[in-house]
């Protein structure tokens, strides 16, 4: 399948009084139609924002984005507009996400009214379709957010990202706020969504349990750029990158006969303000050597499709 | 004898409008230095149960209706206010789940520890302020940074601090609410390694609420499962790990998706936990679960016990039909 969409060397600045806040440098990737790029890292590492700055919801500082082979980085709110209809985004908080004097079908209904589709009876025929696409009851049409659970909250915003029929979608933490049971139920019904409809993802999240089960591709971030990126499988049976494996390692596992861990990543991250020219995870890096702490290292392909950012990739790992 | 023993707790919430009956009827107990795992979703009643070991359920509208707690022999719901004001603190404390509220955010760290070994312990400020930043460096905090205040911590040394406050008195037992939900990964990692080799260190016994069952495998001895106000199993480890029992728990096991393990879907329990302000008859879980039959919905099944030491509330579980 074909390349849907395309981020070379994509920043996002944010003035603060601190001088300029790195939240994403220099970030380059692609998606195919149909597949899903998962990307990970901890609070604060920019990738909240890499999605946003994708959609085009936030201006980029520098690069370049493109959809379906276009330029999308200058076009115009017009077009930015049109543009809505292909790219949607499913937020974290199912609480904070919802207009509360909105009931469940007006939501739903919003974007198709925004976008001036169908007329109404119609509108109302397409919502009660969404709602059994992601498996709200038709009787919650006329409910409010309140008096819904988190879980049918967050179907509440599946509904409202499907309702264009966009061709991709930014998931930023959809499930982290849900309890396990119900964060299993979302799961399987985006996985579906994607099968039915032949989407596109990018699934941010911090929870790799989570981003393995899904995606198709994973991009690990630290403090604004990519550290390592590599088939889902392979990240996790094979991690390259220092902080990749300290990341892994940290994860409980709900098994007893797994192996007791040890924690390989002390401290924490250290700041996104004016970076200097040295590799962002130095501070908590066993492996630190000169070049280091001199020179930012390279984002290079060590393995047919896997892509590093480490000076002593090689040497870490005997390759 | 164990250090703490619950029976029969009942603890609901009297609104106008309604009862919530967030905890029916639970039994627990934890020995010396051991430490139990209470795990169960959203609204389960694991925090109410803290609360009420404690009793820090604010009245109205909680009540606790009926039930025993025993710490220590003594019956902490006969205790007055006086008696309490000793125990919290100082033999039985609590870390709470989120940091940045559990803190005072205009009082400088080390003054906040040093203000529980005051109270509880008979020596001037002086001394409490030199155990306090004893303890800073226990968690591994340089003892420099006790003048600091709360909002110049990070998330993870935020919570530190307010473990290094709940064992300043070297409590008995330690109460500790889902302590490393608001934290990354690997601060969440850091921080439950300090845990436990402090738990060893001070001998602490440990009552860990959590819905993450991979932090149970790591740190407990024992595991309760709560489901909609009871505990639907409770064991060892390796009776829960192992030879897990209760539609309920199996359930949970499904939902998590594994790292070691492909799977191509997931298997969730179907729909939602039900309302604590109505709950259904017979067993709680019986709308959920894959194996209900005709009693299910009507009588409130036995909390019977299939192994030693290996409690689930599941007629067909004991008759061995899962």
């Amino acid at each position: 399948m074909g390349e849907l969409v395309r981020v070379e060397h994509l920043k996002k600045y944010f003035s603060t009084p601190g001088g300029m806040l790195h939240a994403v440098d220099d970030v380059t990737f692609t998606i195919n139609e149909g597949e899903t790029l998962g990307v990970v890292g901890e609070s604060g590492c920019g990738k909240s924002t890499l999605g946003r700055v994708v959609l085009k919801l936030l201006e980029p500082t520098g690069g370049r984005i493109s959809f379906e082979g276009k330029d999308i980085t200058d076009i115009s709110e017009n077009d930015s507009l049109e543009l809505r209809k292909q790219m949607q985004i499913i937020f974290q908080d199912p609480y904070s996400s919802l207009n509360p004097r909105l009931c469940v079908s007006e939501l739903i209904a919003d974007p198709l009214k925004v976008f001036k589709l169908y007329n109404k009876a119609d509108r109302q025929k397409k919502v009660y379709e969404l709602m059994d696409l992601v498996g709200l009851a038709r009787r919650f049409a006329f409910s409010y957010p309140h008096e819904l659970d988190g879980g049918r909250r967050q179907r509440i915003g599946v509904a409202r990202a499907l309702s264009l029929s966009p061709k991709f979608i930014v998931c930023d933490e959809p499930v982290s706020a849900l309890d396990v049971s119900i964060q299993a139920q979302i799961l399987n019904l985006l996985q579906d969504l994607q099968q039915q409809q032949g989407l596109t993802y990018i699934f941010v999240t911090h929870d790799l349990s989570v981003v393995k089960h899904i995606s198709t591709d994973i991009l690990v971030m630290y403090i604004g750029v990519m550290v390592e990126k590599s088939p889902s499988k392979e990240l996790f049976n094979k991690p390259l990158h220092p902080y990749t494996k300290g990341l892994l390692s940290a994860i409980p596992v709900p098994s007893i006969d797994h192996e007791k861990r040890q924690v390989e990543l002390m401290g924490e991250l250290s700041s996104p303000i004016e970076p200097k020219d040295e590799c962002r995870f130095l501070a908590r890096c066993q492996y630190a050597t000169d070049q280091c702490r001199s020179q930012a290292p390279t984002y290079d392909e060590v393995m047919p499709n896997h892509f590093v950012s480490c000076h002593n990739v090689r040497q870490i790992n005997g390759l | 004898m164990s250090l703490l023993d619950i029976k029969g707790l009942t603890i609901h919430y009297v609104t106008r409008d309604n009862t919530v009956k967030a905890v029916n009827g639970i039994n627990l107990s934890i020995g010396e230095s051991s430490t139990l795992g209470l795990v169960g979703e959203t609204g389960a009643g694991k925090t109410t149960t803290a609360l009420g070991i404690l009793r820090l359920v604010p009245d109205p509208p909680g009540k606790i209706i009926s039930g025993e707690i025993f710490f220590e022999g003594k019956d902490m719901l006969k205790a007055g206010d006086n008696d309490l004001r000793k125990i919290r603190g100082n033999e039985i404390s609590m870390i709470f789940q989120d940091p940045m509220t559990a803190l005072n955010p205009i009082i400088r760290v080390g003054d906040q520890i040093a203000e529980v070994i005051e109270l509880h312990q008979n020596c001037t400020k002086a001394e409490a302020m030199v155990k306090s930043l004893k303890m800073l460096e226990t968690v591994g905090i340089q003892p420099e940074r006790s003048v600091e205040y709360p909002h110049q911590f990070s998330g993870g040394m935020k919570q530190r601090v307010v473990i290094a406050m709940a064992l300043a008195c070297n409590p008995k037992l330690l109460i500790a609410d889902e302590p490393t939900t608001a934290l990354d990964v690997t601060i969440q990692a850091q921080v439950l390694e300090m845990m436990n080799d402090l738990k060893k260190e001070f001998k602490t016994s440990m009552l860990l609420i959590t819905h993450d069952l991979g932090i149970v495998a790591e740190t407990c001895d024992e595991v309760a499962i709560m489901y909609a106000g009871e505990i639907v199993e409770y064991g060892l480890l390796e009776h829960i790990f192992r030879n897990a029992k209760h539609p309920y728990t199996i359930g949970l096991f499904g939902s998590i998706p594994s790292l070691d393990k492909d799977v191509d879907r997931l298997s969730p329990i179907q729909g939602l936990m039900p309302d604590p302000a109505d709950l259904p008859s017979g067993c709680k879980f019986h709308e959920r679960c894959n194996h209900v039959c005709d009693d299910c919905k009507t009588t409130l099944p036995d909390y019977t016990e299939i192994e030693p030491g290996h409690f689930v509330r599941c007629p067909r579980a004991v008759k061995g039909e899962i």
